[in-house]
């Protein structure tokens, strides 16, 4: 998957225009930074990559690149 | 000394008997003296709760339920070997935690096929003449999320209500051939479905508000497993139609 796909994913899992997510934004800056939000990150994980991640692995993401560099 | 909740010999169904309130089903009914049926998908779970279990003469299969189409055939093959039962616990359950914009009809059908469809054929399947013995009684795991609403619980919520009204309109229908139909209804149990919640939102502030209401705590299986082998034995010969609240005061606070 390309970076550009992973952006348009998370982009369409969070809600949000895809401009928004830069791979150096802080999550805690965006507003749609909630727990469902969080919820739909870890439901798209085993969705897409069938990987169950726990709210333990969101609570370390900090920036969008974290993420990023998860899906795969 | 007189036991009310006597079970022996009584021949009892289980699905999802490989754990949680399942398997502590299958082994309270087993210390009741019944012969227990046990059904779930993973083999070497199975066998240990089969090893728990208190006398002889219990027997189980490996089974899927999301294969629906099945079922009918499953409970021919398990009467044939078996013989008649006298009860049917439906445990298999999959607790579905996913915002709307992700529950797409193929997530909505999972969740309805093993929680809710396959409560319904097996039922349908176990109710056929020679499938049961005269006094048969069906407890189905429903959950109090069939009578609150929660974000992301959608599937859930609606199997387990699903679940309830079904119990309502078969125990009529069903009352004649001296058959009985009820659901339980718990609260948070110390379960593999409880550990999934922790998972996903367990420090989440609505996780802190349940467990707040929740007043007397944490459930157990056992809490849960008291009142099926109750509604199972025949000193719930008046009870059917019935959703039973197990919420450790939850819904009432």
């Amino acid at each position: 998957m390309t970076i550009e796909e992973k952006i348009e994913l998370l982009a369409e899992t969070m809600d949000i225009e895809e401009s928004e997510l830069q791979a150096d934004t802080a999550l805690a800056d965006l507003d749609c930074w909630d727990s469902m939000t969080k919820l739909s990150v870890i439901v798209m994980f085993d969705d897409e990559f069938g990987k169950k991640i726990t709210s333990t692995d969101i609570k370390e993401f900090v920036t969008v690149n974290d993420i990023l560099n998860k899906m795969e | 000394m007189f036991n009310m909740v006597d079970l022996t010999d009584k021949k009892i169904l289980i699905t999802g008997a490989s754990s949680g309130m399942g398997a502590e089903t299958a082994r309270l009914c087993s210390k009741l003296g019944a012969k227990i049926v046990m059904a779930a998908r993973r083999e070497e779970k199975l066998i240990e709760v089969e090893k728990t279990l208190e006398g002889s003469g219990h027997k189980y299969y490996v089974f899927d339920l999301s294969n629906v189409e099945q079922i009918e055939h499953f409970i021919k093959q398990i009467v044939s070997e078996c013989g008649a039962l006298d009860g049917f616990v439906h445990s298999a359950g999959i607790g579905s935690t996913r915002p709307l914009k992700l529950l797409k009809p193929n997530v909505l059908k999972a969740v309805m096929d093993v929680n809710y469809f396959s409560f319904v054929e097996i039922i349908r399947s176990i109710t056929k003449r020679n499938c049961y013995n005269s006094g048969l009684s069906i407890v189905g795991i429903s959950s109090i999320a069939s009578q609150q609403g929660n974000q992301t619980k959608t599937a859930y919520s609606a199997s387990k209500a699903a679940m309830d009204a079904t119990v309502r309109c078969l125990a009529k229908e069903l009352h004649r051939n001296k058959i009985r139909v009820n659901t339980v209804n718990p609260a948070l149990i110390n379960t593999d479905i409880y550990q999934e919640f922790l998972d996903n939102s367990g420090d989440s502030e609505d996780a802190k508000i349940i467990m707040s209401r929740q007043y007397m705590g944490l459930g157990e299986p056992i809490d849960v497993s008291n009142m099926i082998a109750y509604l199972l034995s025949d000193a719930a010969k008046f009870i059917t139609g019935s959703n039973i609240v197990l919420d450790g005061g939850r819904l009432s606070s």
